[in-house]
């Protein structure tokens, strides 16, 4: 087994760059009510089938990832619980989502509070670039507040089979055999607010940890601890005349006053502006650093009334364990959020929806038990096709994000109409276009010339000092 | 590729490692990640440990003065914990102000976001030296007091305006002259040695732009190593590299056999 897996995890290197992000789901097609999905039945044939009832699976956690885990497995006729603690919970978030999202995840455009269509970027010495004038005229980054993407994913699980109970998971005793159920220990709240709820437990076949960086899931299975860098963000609401800017408009900034190793941003909300920032290295310092961001966007938002304060981790890499038994972590749980970007809500859908179908593929549908194996089929398949993503932003929030002459060059780099339009794809698609040999050329002597002019200067500043 | 980071690590600066914690049972700690901890406040982890589990967002209800100084003791701000269910945010409405001391860089040769070359004139040439001690002047001047991006007052200087012979000149860079072919394919075989022993395949994703830019920084990085410091910084950085890499592949070490029945 043990070899088994990590050929295929090994075998990355050689199919990684053709493989699309594709499995079950033609996600183009954008029609019609929940089709019936057909899988191939390839594993746990030696696990036993299920009388007189289909398989149980509980997803915690009713963001992102357990909304779309939940609506994966009701579809594919699992039986499914979705808890989740707070019903109209609105998780600190920038809120930006990536334009495949809109079509992959079938989500109504009214959701949708803004489309940004141009992103600022802006150095430290204040030099700013429009990094969004390539992009075509249906192409946006949409924005959507949190409380609404989540209740509307939920509500979809629910329309699709799913029980959706508000409660808040405690514990779990885990079963010392293959067959018996997992029994859960929650407090169910009704619907009621206030109170402690009423202690109740729930027994299932599987479950799915889908609730998020403090994930409790992840300690029932001793998934160990993951980096996380710690975001800030408050909500600005600003004079209608400074808000007509930021209609369609996001800003990054970039800079050791702001952050020494992430960037801070201002992004449009329905109707007032989120400004934040994150940091991993210097994280009692996240204070100093908002006023920083808030000082260096002060011209813009001049007037505005701080509306609600928010702090959050973000995981910085997955937990050395996402999987024990029949217990799986998806999303901020198990720890996928990009460097470089610190996008996360569609790797948690992503990766609710592709551990789902694992579940599903290797229940035949709810008919059968499943066991470890089938869902390591979901670990395999994630780290096969967003590995390299995760790698890369990785790579780049290490080279240009570090330093500020880093920082000048990158965003100098940021100027050029081939770097914007290749960014914007990788980001909107999540699929990496082929590049042009004389294009790419062009951009790496740009960018060491870039990068050699900013370090000189650098260099001369350090003198200065003396 | 982290041979490319010798780049943006003057030795001067030692680089900001890792606050990584050393408490991961499945990883192999290497003692520099654990270099100047005094740097570091990290005091909370994202653990399944301490979390837990629930602090629903870790709201964390900041007073905000008005003219709140910077100079606060920096506080750790995230609060875990079951005690904010049903308090998401804090709400307290504060207007953000003008400040009294408007800092702004000043410089008569400063004009309209750009230095004006006008006045940079020597013997009826520009004098490029001094527009780069200008401009590297602005930036320590800017890096002590961050400035107020303005959209009615653009900045519109751009270092590549200056030629290239000029910063030659100036710097002696060793790029023009190391670039032969031996140093290039010295870079070439070590970024796929990095290549190989992180895994990534970047070499593989020859057709990712990004990994080709960044395979060229890295052969430029390492024909910019002359000293053993360098040589030091790009140690670490490597197993730094490599550190994110064992990160996603610890799920995979855990795997024993047997452990498919549980
Ligand atoms: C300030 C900030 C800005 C960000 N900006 C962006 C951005 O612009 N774009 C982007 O793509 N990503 C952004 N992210 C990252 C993104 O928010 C996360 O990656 C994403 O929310 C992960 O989704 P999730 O479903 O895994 O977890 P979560 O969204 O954290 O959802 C977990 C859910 O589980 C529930 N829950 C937790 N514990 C329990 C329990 N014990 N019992 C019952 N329910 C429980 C919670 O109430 C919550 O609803 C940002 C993060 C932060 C902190």
């Amino acid at each position: 087994m043990a070899s088994v897996a990590l050929k295929s995890f090994v075998g990355l290197r050689q199919q990684a760059s053709t493989e699309k992000p594709h499995y079950f789901f033609t996600s183009q097609s954008q029609t019609k009510p929940p089709r019936k999905l057909k899988f191939q039945v390839l594993a746990s044939k030696s696990s036993p089938r299920l009388t007189n009832r289909n398989l149980r699976v509980a997803v915690i956690g009713g963001g992102p990832a357990g909304g779309a885990a939940a609506e994966t497995l009701a579809k594919g006729g699992i039986e499914t619980y979705l808890i989740e603690r707070k019903m109209d919970n609105c998780k600190p978030c920038g809120g930006a989502i990536p334009l495949c999202m809109v079509g992959e995840f079938d989500l109504p455009l009214d959701i949708i509070d803004r489309r940004v269509t141009k992103m600022k970027m802006i150095s430290p010495s204040n030099v700013a670039v429009d990094i969004g004038q390539t992009l075509k005229p249906h192409e946006y980054i949409g924005m959507v507040r949190r409380e609404v993407l989540d209740a509307y994913l939920r509500e979809r699980a629910k329309t699709n089979g799913a029980e959706v109970i508000n409660g808040l998971f405690l514990k779990m005793d885990v079963p010392k055999d293959g067959v018996s159920p997992y029994v859960l220990h929650y407090n169910g709240f009704d619907g009621k607010v206030g109170g402690v709820g009423e202690k109740r437990t729930l027994e299932v076949d599987a479950v799915i940890g889908a609730d998020g960086a403090n994930s409790r899931v992840a300690k029932a299975i001793d998934a160990g601890d993951y980096d996380y860098a710690i975001a800030f963000q408050e909500r600005i609401k600003i004079p209608d005349d400074k808000m007509a800017y930021y209609e369609d408009l996001a800003e990054m900034y970039v800079g050791d006053d702001v952050s020494p190793d992430f960037y801070g941003w201002v992004f449009p909300k329905c109707d007032h502006v989120a400004v934040g920032t994150g940091t991993v290295t210097h994280k009692g310092d996240i204070k100093k650093f908002q006023l920083a961001t808030r000082k260096r966007a002060k011209d813009k938002i001049l007037g505005g009334k701080i509306i609600r304060v928010e702090a959050h981790p973000i995981p910085e890499h997955p937990r050395p364990r996402r999987l024990l038994g029949r217990v799986a972590l998806v999303g901020d749980a198990a720890g996928y959020v990009t460097k470089c970007s610190g996008e996360g809500i569609y790797f948690a859908a992503k990766s609710g929806r592709m551990c789902a179908e694992a579940i599903i593929e290797g229940s035949e549908n709810g008919k059968r038990m499943v066991d470890e194996r089938d869902l390591r089929k979901y670990l395999e398949k994630w780290d096969k096709t967003y590995w390299p993503t995760y790698k890369v932003l990785d790579v780049l929030q290490k080279v240009f994000y570090r330093s500020n002459p880093a920082r000048e060059a990158f965003v100098e780099m940021c100027a050029d109409e081939y770097v914007q339009k290749m960014t914007f794809d990788s980001y909107l698609y999540k699929t990496v276009a082929p590049g042009n040999p004389l294009q790419d050329l062009k951009l790496a002597v740009n960018t060491i010339g870039s990068l050699v002019r900013a370090n000189a200067l650098k260099k001369e500043m350090d003198k200065l000092s003396v | 590729m982290s041979i490319s980071l010798a780049l943006f690590s003057p030795p001067t600066q030692p680089l900001p490692l890792f606050s990584s914690s050393p408490s991961k049972p499945h990883l192999t700690v290497k003692p520099h990640l654990s270099l100047r901890p005094s740097k570091f406040l990290t005091t909370t982890k994202a653990s399944a440990e301490n979390g837990a589990g629930t602090s629903p967002s870790a709201a964390t209800a900041l007073e905000i003065q008005p003219d709140q100084k910077v100079a606060e003791t920096p506080r750790q701000v995230v609060q875990k914990g079951e005690s904010s269910v049903g308090a998401n945010g804090s709400a307290g409405a504060v207007e953000i102000e003008e400040d009294n001391v408007l800092s702004q860089f000043m410089d008569p040769k400063w004009v309209g976001g750009t230095w004006d070359l006008s006045q940079f004139q020597k013997d009826g040439k520009t004098d490029w030296d001094a527009v780069i001690d200008a401009e590297a002047r602005r930036r320590k001047w800017l890096e002590g007091n961050p400035e107020t991006s303005s959209n009615d007052a653009p900045i519109v200087f751009d270092t590549s305006i200056i030629p290239w012979w000029a910063w030659i000149k100036r710097f002696h860079l060793p790029e023009a002259e190391l670039l032969n072919g031996r140093a290039a394919m010295i870079g070439f075989f070590m970024a796929y040695l990095v290549d190989s022993l992180t895994g990534v395949g970047l070499v593989d994703q020859m057709g990712n732009f990004f990994c080709k830019t960044l395979l060229f920084i890295a052969v430029v990085g390492v024909l910019l190593i002359r000293k053993n410091e360098d040589l030091e910084n790009l140690k670490k950085l490597l197993d730094e590299t490599t550190f994110y890499d064992k990160q996603w592949q610890a799920t995979w070490q855990d795997e024993k056999p047997g452990s498919s029945k549980n």
